[in-house]
């Protein structure tokens, strides 16, 4: 039988023991249906999920809904939206039970005396150009202002097929403004024209995040294999898809032969009693998905499939160290 | 009570090796003493799924908390054990 030592040399090994006992269990809050940006290709009003549920308003149900959470044995509050910082005492609710990490699109300053270690994920999508033609505005300009140095705070910046060549300008200007980055790839969910990829454009993709990584190791949180999993879509022989996707919620999950999944994951609506039935749409076309999360964790939760060789291990150790950092279980 | 524990201890290596597909290792060569986590690389899923198992088999509960505690084939024959000993 391969050990995990076998497979290791000393300084990997205590890479791995470092993470191995984490145990994540994250599940996802839709904090409000409401939002202050109406994105062409965000999956939560293509598909309608702000119609899903109406919004609980009561924030005593709220924290009472969250230490119900806790009890679950949930350890990662992931909250999303609609825009989670247009309703601050539902975030701060989350914040005084859980470890927990606010998505927005920085539109909104939040107010670091009120959260002074809440981790946060600001998404970019593109640059300037595909920011205006998506977003209607170029966000960073406001973003990067509200979250200048902030050392919990990162870009999630989601590559459409309009940068590829252009991805180099975009990082250096997180950079600039003393923030990391992570990345991830555009599902196009609203078929907007242009921004659907090409096969042939995710080995260019590919390339261009294997580059970025090396000339700005400090400034990326992410990896190779990371890149590898998200352009391909595949793993160990394996395709990406709803056969295979670990962020399904739990309740929805009648899969045969039940993969590999995070344990209790569901995805709550806003009414705190709907579930959506996984990290995205159910809209989306899980074949060609390319939510960032969901194939990270698709590494993570296929552990001793890695067990193959010390290159399989390392990588799997690298994509599970970068999960834990963007989301607070370990330092960057 | 050793022998009742030994017998434990290949079961218990037995429906890890069935459940999780281990290669290479058959009951008799499992270490009872290797760590789960550190060394073969089981996760919590992969617990929960053995859990099932004995639970059925030995008609006890393994409470969800007590996996932690759970990191070699010789502890949880332990756990077996005792939850076996307080039911009767």
């Amino acid at each position: 039988m391969k050990t995990v030592s076998s497979l290791l040399d000393q300084e990997w090994y205590e890479r791995y023991k470092r993470i191995s006992r984490l145990n994540i269990r994250s599940s996802i809050y839709d904090v409000t249906n409401r939002c202050n940006l109406r994105c062409r290709g965000c999956f939560f009003f293509s598909s309608g999920e702000d119609k899903a549920a109406s919004e609980e308003t009561d924030i005593r149900k709220w924290e009472a809904f969250i230490d119900k959470e806790k009890e679950r044995g949930v350890n990662l509050a992931i909250l999303i939206g609609g825009e989670p910082t247009l309703c601050l005492d539902r975030v701060e609710a989350f914040y005084k039970r859980l470890p927990s990490f606010c998505a927005t699109n920085g539109l909104i300053k939040l107010p670091r005396d009120r959260f002074p270690d809440l981790m946060v994920g600001i998404s970019i999508w593109g640059d300037e150009d595909d920011e205006k033609t998506l977003r209607g505005k170029d966000t960073f300009a406001i973003s990067s202002k509200n979250y200048e140095g902030d050392p919990n705070t990162y870009y999630l910046y989601t590559i459409t097929p309009r940068q590829i060549g252009r991805t180099e300008r975009v990082i250096k200007k997180i950079q600039d403004v003393g923030l990391k980055v992570h990345l991830q790839l555009l599902s196009n969910d609203e078929s907007v024209d242009g921004f659907s990829w090409r096969e042939e454009e995710f080995r260019d993709i590919r390339d261009e995040m294997d580059a970025m990584l090396d000339a700005y190791p400090k400034t990326l949180i992410s990896s190779e294999y990371y890149h590898k999993i998200i352009t391909t879509g595949k793993m160990m022989g394996r395709s990406f898809g709803w056969n295979e996707c670990p962020s399904v919620t739990e309740y929805f999950d009648n899969r045969r032969p039940p993969p590999k999944r995070l344990i209790h994951f569901i995805r709550w609506a806003s009414d705190l009693k709907t579930m959506h039935r996984c990290c995205t749409s159910e809209t989306r076309d899980c074949t060609t998905c390319k939510d960032g999360a969901a194939h990270m964790s698709w590494v993570m939760v296929n552990k001793r499939a890695h067990l193959r060789s010390t290159q399989d291990l390392q990588g799997w150790i690298e994509v599970y160290e970068m999960f834990a950092k963007l989301y607070q279980f370990i330092p960057w | 009570m050793a022998v009742e524990t030994n017998k434990l201890i290949l079961r218990v290596a037995e429906v890890m090796i069935d459940e999780l597909k281990l290669e290479d290792v058959t009951p008799p060569t499992f270490s009872p003493d290797i760590d789960l986590v550190d060394e073969v690389g089981i996760d919590s899923m992969d617990l929960a799924t053995v859990a099932l198992v004995l639970q059925d088999e030995y008609g006890i509960r393994i409470d969800e908390d007590d996996y932690p505690k759970l990191t070699t084939i010789r502890l949880i024959a332990e756990y077996l054990e005792n939850k076996m000993q307080l039911k009767t």
